[in-house]
């Protein structure tokens, strides 16, 4: 048991520290991905955010995130209340067209839709990317969201509609509400897909229309431009944040519930 | 039957909005009885923005430069493809082995004995796990990289002039392996999260020894959230793209890479969707294998 925590610690390690090295890097003011870095500032971080060529990308990325949020759940959503409350013809062909996005690599949707926007004039534009990125979304999102459904107690609708509330009704006020922590689990997946998304980005988005992945990927292939710690470390931090926030606001929930009756008692 | 006579009803209920009862108007109402307008939205998209694309690479593989079979008999008759090929499977399958192999103890630990240490370890996997791969892919350049600290770390030990390890199919397939434990672990862990503690304890007062209660009970319990993981994450690494380009050998391409150059410098089409079909019949050929053995529906219910 002994040796088997130490291994784990080795691999937890092996895991976690070359992603913490990104921070001191983004604080580094070599030009070369020296480390330890010689010597610190705030300069990459400086020209991160005040360099239109990495602040466009970044707000590109945002709205496309956002965009294909929308229109991921607008498909998903009804999809999944068919496939798991109706039985219709080709209802199995549609599962798995639903899931197929999932299976076909990146690569060969990214040279499809180079070909296809291609023809239809929707290379570097916003509105190809997040057509794509909507396809990559549709298969998570549908997981999530019929996982929900299929626990969900028609009871509760049954009861609702008896009572006397219109079909919409019911929706707006029984079923929604129930399944929302699954809609925003399913929107938080499509948006990271989304903002992650970077082998067909670099192929179809162009100068104007770049995400932040793109940009990113090509910083990489051209030059070691500096500045890519800085965004590299801003999106490292933003996920830490993400996962520590809840953690620190259950603490601290948990911390003021055990005071509270102490202070009641005052 | 129920079909027909619903249908008959709408048009007689319909007659007065839609006289001669045209066919499309009673084609629509049939259709918004039932779950048509639920899943007509997400099919037509699919089918216009999935499936068409999709098509486009099948046909241009047949079609371009002239039509027939001449891009798939030049790839598969060439030794630098078969190559290539090769390379693909033999870096999936190391990575593949390697995630196994560091991803079974910590969903060992998470899902069972240890619940402190656990949590810890399934907090660092998910920290990983939601961190973007490019920003991964930054990390192990740095690591990786001539001042980099394992350099300098060789250096200080004698080994000089350090050894390139930048830009080399090793440098990838850590990368690689890195980015796929905390895949592992997830599908291992939803898996042996499951299992019945109470049978290893079984084992034991009955005079197992803990490592053979662990190989006789645990192991044959915990094998379909391995085959899950190996199955996802062989199948990932087949069309990775991102780090092998980034950090693997110009050299030792996998399929991935080879299919992003011909896309942006050779511009050669007919190729480039040749080798996506090669790649999409394997990659569909494994999901339909796994499928058909084990169930698909296995791999993604959590």
């Amino acid at each position: 048991m002994r040796t088997l925590t130490f291994l784990a610690t080795l691999i937890a390690l092996f895991i976690a520290v070359p992603l913490l090295i990104v921070v001191p890097m983004s604080f580094s003011a070599n030009a070369s991905l020296q480390f330890p870095p010689s010597a610190y500032w705030l300069g990459n971080y400086r020209h991160f955010f005040s360099d239109i060529n990495w602040m466009q990308p970044l707000f590109n990325s945002l709205a496309i995130g956002a965009a294909t949020v929308v229109l991921t759940l607008l498909l998903a959503i009804p999809a999944s209340f068919a496939l798991v409350r109706h039985h219709f013809v080709g209802r199995g062909a549609f599962n798995l067209l639903l899931m197929l996005p999932m299976i076909v690599p990146q690569i060969v949707m990214a040279l499809g839709y180079y070909m296809y926007f291609g023809s239809l004039g929707l290379t570097q534009s916003f509105t190809g990317i997040i057509i794509a990125h909507t396809c990559l979304g549709i298969p998570v999102a549908t997981l999530i969201i019929t996982a929900a459904l299929k626990s969900f107690d028609n009871n509760l609708e049954r009861a609702a509609s008896s009572l006397g509330a219109t079909p919409l009704a019911t929706f707006r006020l029984v079923t929604f509400p129930v399944l929302r922590p699954a809609v925003l689990v399913a929107a938080l997946f499509s948006f990271i897909q989304s903002f992650d998304e970077t082998v067909i980005a670099v192929f179809i988005s162009g100068r104007d229309t770049a995400t932040l992945p793109r940009q990113m990927f090509n910083s990489f292939r051209m030059e070691a431009d500096p500045v890519i710690s800085a965004a590299s470390s801003f999106l490292f931090i933003m996920v830490l944040a993400c996962m520590l926030v809840p953690l620190a606001a259950r603490l601290t929930k948990r911390a003021t519930r055990g005071s509270l009756p102490a202070q009641v008692a005052h | 039957m129920n079909d027909a006579t619903s249908l008959q009803r709408d048009t007689t209920l319909a007659k007065p909005a839609a006289p001669n009862g045209n066919l499309w108007y009673r084609l629509g109402t049939a259709l918004a009885k039932g779950p048509a307008p639920l899943y007509l939205p997400a099919a037509l998209f699919l089918l216009a923005f999935f499936i068409v694309p999709l098509g486009y690479v099948l046909v241009m593989s047949v079609t371009e430069p002239k039509a027939g079979l001449g891009n798939f008999t030049y790839l598969l008759s060439s030794r630098h493809f078969f190559g290539v090929l090769l390379e693909t499977f033999k870096t999936a399958a190391i990575v593949t082995l390697c995630s196994v192999l560091l991803g079974y103890p910590l969903a060992y630990l998470a899902a069972g004995p240890a619940r402190r240490l656990g949590g810890v370890l399934l907090a660092i996997i998910a920290l990983s796990f939601w961190t973007s791969f490019l920003v991964r892919t930054y990390a192990w350049m740095v690591i990786f990289g001539r001042q980099g600290p394992l350099s300098q770390l060789l250096a200080t030990l004698g080994w000089t002039p350090p050894p390139k390890m930048l830009f080399t199919s090793f440098s990838a397939t850590v990368a690689m392996t890195h980015a796929m434990v905390p895949f592992m672990v997830m599908a291992m862990y939803a898996v042996m999260k499951r299992i019945d503690a109470r049978y290893v304890r079984a084992a034991q007062s009955l005079g197992a020894h803990p490592l053979r209660a662990f190989t006789t009970v645990y192991l044959p319990l915990s094998l379909p959230g391995v085959v899950n993981g190996c199955t996802l994450v062989f199948i990932t690494c087949l069309g990775f793209y991102v780090m092998p380009v980034l950090l693997g050998s110009p050299n030792q391409q996998m399929i991935s890479g080879v299919i992003g150059d011909q896309i942006e410098q050779v511009l050669d089409f007919g190729a480039a969707s040749a080798m996506s079909v090669i790649l999409l019949v394997i990659t569909v050929a494994l999901f339909w294998l796994y499928h058909r053995f084990i169930g698909l529906d296995r791999l993604w219910r959590k």
